[in-house]
């Protein structure tokens, strides 16, 4: 842990929030650790900036929050996120514009040689 | 409220939710109970933090947070009210001081005339910049050639204040009133609120029989009644009717009148002789001020060529209105904020300091507050909101002493001052903007440094470390000290120099006694009296009947009162010499004095006699002259016998028959100058200030006087009555407010500039507590540790002196006009103020180095 660990980019862990929620309704402790595994742990999600994000996110109406029983053993209650239509819709356009943000990065990064 | 139980909710939500992440997280890893609630706890993170940063993204936080600061704020200032109290006083003082100041200057020199488009207006006067003449009155002929030739002009008027007798409205009064040209008031922009104003015919001899009031006048004599305009009234003893009435407070910048007359101006050959009139324009639409200026001066050109004999190297200026109403009051009142914008910066200063100790007590709260998770920033908003409350409060309080210093500050002045536009003075919306900018901007000044020093806190250091508070800053604290110190100093020279200037100007011997005399104005009606045949004859039995008054001791009249900056001036030439010609001629002052008036103001005779009833009316003219007029023009012969050829209108040649002592006429501070005195027996002018020595209280005969001169002429209106006492008096009204005002200020300053002082040496001294008691311990004498302080507090001060020293050596010769035969640079004032200063600071610091002195090593070292 430690130095491979890569802090993230202004603007993205809201991105990977909403992507994280496409896969269905999750709460605070699972996405974190959902970001954490699927990138072997090169992400970690700091706490201090994940829920000041979802509060950010659910204010915005991108996502909406629910007390409900975990799903795997009903005795606790989560606070559990899902996606609304419009987080749904900003997922889109986070994408497309990030998609054009690393294939611009990678232009300057990695220019193809010309012939 | 119901955004406070919403506000409850999510924070006891946000509460279960982290405490559920903590639980998820201890479950995942599988430990007992307790070790997995510290491990989870540490993987979060500090909860407060996080709950902060949550909340933050919650929006309202801002304003919840502020409102949470004020209360905090109101808490900790109310637990230390010594503090609080000094500080909010000291701004409270600055900012009031500033405040009304700012109430005076924004009357007088900002708040535009009360006229349509102000700007456009200006003043016309002729200048003869050879002799250093600019604002001069105008010559009737050169204003018409002005008013005909000049294309850059809407319009212009002529104007001429004079005293203007009424009667048949009452008992007979002598008025202020104001000869103008008809167009005057639509030049002005302003219309009568009855009534018409006055018809462009109505300025032709024999149309000009009409009146129009001032609102003030159209009240108190009239009644207001609507039925006036029509009236007939007796005005200088012609019949004329009223036609209007002036909305109330309209008024010139410079003099206020309560009754208008057409004024008939033709080209006739008196016309082209005399300066007497003032004159005021309207500038055309988009031409700028400069052109017209130009388009003026190219006609005053043409003019000089025309008639060389009056007007050779006379030009003509047009000056903004505003600009010229106040060009004599501008400086000092700039020098008076400058000054009082000092004290404000000293009280900031101050306020500082006390914040920085007061900080460096707080040092261990402050880290405390960072441990658990107070950002830098919401600790810098902490810190500020107190200051703003500071400030806010001492704004409340500022406004108060401003709206009491403004009323005194009136007070201080005489109601016959020249001081302009001073009826106006009030608090409006813009000065209540300044008090409130002022408030913010000092808040900013003396709290800004203070909380980012205390908010760049490291916790760790300081609550570890008992140390720590071993370390505070205080060169910065000292540093501002000095500027206090060098802040004051340079006020104190300002308030020295004027001081001494003013006691030199009350010391100027005027070469004349202001005891028991009596004066007042008369204006003679030219109706009853025509020709100069008749006023001569009044004037000589309206003086014989003051002089058998009892206790009337000698009577006598001169055309313009001492000390009233009024004199006259014209040429002459010796009988030796070619006639005198007004653009070549020498040039002498010229008084027109009646028998009796040296006598009565004790100018002693030096040569020859005085007027008598030998130069009674159609005997040949004589004159007298002063003692400079001898030295300037007569030194090599004896004065008396000479004749001179005068311009002036009396035959010439004119034998001078005595020479009396010189006394000062326009003003205390100006030399005496060479002057001639023609007889108002002989040559008498149509008004006159009647000077009356009395045995006794010269108001006391008043009531004797004024019924010996209605005996004469029961119509004779008197004005300006008073005492020759008060004409002095008022004349150094304006450099006596200076001085009073900067010596309140000067005071003020350094009396704030001690408390700063004597804060930082005592707290150096209870900071050092433990090293005196290691010194005094190790046998260090009692008057060595009070020595140490004491050069504390005279190095500080030697420091703050000498920058304070450069500091007024390169201020103080902004006021060089304001002051009277004492140079900027006077090294008495320089060296007094200094001492003074070293003086009491060092006195402020013996205090804290007799305590430092009673030092008990053992208590302060039991205490570590």
């Amino acid at each position: 842990m430690g130095t491979d660990r890569i802090e993230l980019l202004q603007g993205t862990l809201d991105m990977l929030i909403l992507r994280t929620l496409i896969l269905g309704p999750a709460h605070g402790h699972q996405i974190a650790k959902h970001i954490q595994r699927t990138t072997d742990d090169l992400l970690q999600v700091e706490h201090g900036s994940l829920y000041p994000a979802l509060h950010r996110l659910e204010r915005k109406k991108w996502i909406a929050a629910k007390w409900e029983l975990a799903s795997r053993d009903l005795k606790r209650e989560y606070k559990y996120y899902r996606l609304t239509s419009a987080g749904r819709k900003q997922l889109t356009r986070e994408e497309s514009k990030w998609k054009q943000m690393t294939s611009a990065i990678a232009r300057v990064m990695w220019p193809i040689e010309e012939e | 409220m119901r955004w406070r139980r919403r506000r409850k909710e999510r924070e006891a939500d946000l509460e279960r939710e982290l405490r559920t992440h903590l639980e998820a997280e201890a479950e995942e890893q599988g430990l007992p109970d307790e070790e997995a609630a510290y491990a989870a706890r540490r993987a979060l993170g500090n909860a407060g933090v996080v709950k902060e940063q949550v909340r933050e993204s919650w929006g309202w936080t801002r304003f919840e947070q502020f409102i949470r600061d004020l209360r905090y704020s109101l808490r900790t200032l109310r637990r230390s009210p010594g503090f609080t109290l000094t500080a909010v006083l000291s701004l409270a003082l600055g900012i009031g001081a500033n405040t009304a100041i700012f109430t005076v200057v924004n009357a007088v020199l900002l708040r535009p005339l009360p006229f349509p488009q102000p700007h456009r207006l200006v003043q016309l006067w002729e200048a003869k910049p050879s002799k250093g003449y600019s604002d001069n009155v105008i010559n009737p002929l050169n204003f018409l050639d002005w008013r005909d030739r000049a294309h850059s002009f809407a319009g212009m008027a002529a104007v001429l204040p004079i005293i203007t007798n009424v009667t048949g409205a009452g008992e007979p009064v002598a008025l202020r009133g104001m000869q103008v040209s008809p167009n005057y008031f639509s030049i002005l922009g302003v219309r009568p609120v009855i009534g018409r104003a006055f018809l462009p015919e109505e300025g032709t001899p024999g149309k000009d029989r009409v009146t129009i009031l001032s609102f003030g006048l159209w009240r108190s004599r009239f009644g207001g009644d609507t039925g006036v305009i029509g009236r007939k009234l007796m005005v200088n003893g012609e019949p004329s009717i009223v036609v209007g009435v002036m909305p109330r407070g309209f008024t010139m910048p410079k003099y206020r009148a309560e009754i208008w007359n057409p004024m008939t101006l033709v080209r006739s050959e008196g016309a082209g002789r005399g300066r007497y009139l003032q004159a005021i324009a309207r500038l055309k639409d988009g031409i700028p001020l400069e052109q017209a200026q130009q388009d003026l001066q190219r006609v005053a050109h043409q003019l000089a060529a025309e008639r060389p004999d009056f007007d050779a190297g006379w030009t003509a200026e047009a000056v903004p209105m505003l600009a010229d109403a106040t060009a004599k009051v501008r400086l000092p009142l700039l020098v008076l904020l400058a000054a009082v914008a000092l004290v404000l910066m000293i009280a900031c200063a101050n306020v500082a300091n006390l914040l920085l100790m007061r900080a460096a007590g707080r040092r261990q709260e402050m880290a405390v507050r960072a441990a658990l998770g107070a950002g830098r920033r919401r600790l810098l908003q902490q810190l500020l909101s107190e200051t703003f409350i500071l400030a806010g409060a001492a704004c409340l309080i500022g406004l108060a002493i401003a709206y009491g210093g403004v009323k005194g500050l009136l007070a201080l002045i005489p109601d016959q001052s020249h001081l302009p536009r001073l009826d106006v003075v009030a608090m409006d919306a813009r000065v209540f903007l300044f008090a409130a900018a002022l408030s913010i901007a000092s808040a900013l000044l003396f709290g800004l440094i203070p909380s980012l020093q205390v908010s760049q806190i490291r916790p760790q250091q300081t609550l570890s470390s008992a140390s720590a508070r071993l370390t505070a800053r205080s060169s910065f604290r000292r540093a501002l000290v000095v500027l206090e110190i060098a802040l004051a100093l340079v006020l104190l020279a300002g308030a020295g120099l004027m001081l001494r200037s003013f006691q030199k100007l009350i010391s100027v011997d005027p070469g004349f006694s202001i005891e028991r005399v009596l004066t007042f104005t008369l204006f003679t009606s030219p109706a009853r009296y025509q020709n100069d045949q008749k006023r001569a004859g009044y004037f000589a039995n309206l003086l014989r009947e003051i002089r058998s008054v009892p206790g009337v001791q000698e009577a006598g009249s001169v055309h313009f009162l001492p000390l009233m900056n009024s004199i006259s001036g014209s040429c002459f030439s010796r009988s030796d010499e070619p006639p005198p010609v007004p653009s070549k001629a020498r040039d002498s002052q010229f008084l027109v004095v009646s028998p009796g008036y040296f006598e009565a103001l004790k100018i002693p005779l030096l040569a020859g006699r005085m007027f008598d009833t030998r130069d009674s009316f159609g005997k040949p003219n004589v004159v007298m002259v002063n003692r400079q007029f001898v030295k300037k023009f007569l030194s090599d012969r004896n004065p008396v016998g000479q004749k001179l050829n005068v311009c002036w209108t009396v035959q010439n040649p004119v034998e001078i028959v005595g020479v009396v002592a010189d006394a000062r006429q326009t003003e205390l501070g100006t030399a005496p100058k060479p002057t001639i005195f023609i007889d108002n027996l002989q040559a008498p002018m149509y008004f006159a200030e009647i000077v009356v020595r009395t045995a006794g209280d010269p108001e006391g005969t008043l009531g004797a006087v004024e019924r010996a001169i209605h005996r004469v002429d029961p119509d004779q209106a008197l004005t300006h009555i008073g005492t020759l006492a008060q004409v002095f008096s008022d004349s150094v009204a304006q450099p006596r407010m200076q001085l009073v005002l900067l010596l309140v200020f000067g005071g003020l300053a350094g009396l704030l500039a001690i408390v700063g002082v004597y804060g930082v040496v005592s707290y150096s001294v209870a900071q050092r507590a433990r090293e005196i008691g290691i010194r005094m311990a190790l046998g260090a004498q009692v008057s060595e540790v009070g020595f140490t302080v004491l050069r504390e507090g005279l190095l500080l001060a030697i420091a703050g002196a000498a920058l304070g020293l450069a500091g007024a050596l390169a201020l103080t010769r902004l006021m060089r006009t304001l002051l009277f035969e004492i140079p900027p640079t006077d090294t008495l004032t320089l060296a007094s103020v200094t001492g003074l200063l070293l003086f009491v600071v060092v006195l402020a610091t013996t205090m804290p180095a007799y305590r430092a002195a009673q030092t008990d090593p053992i208590s302060t070292l039991r205490y570590e």
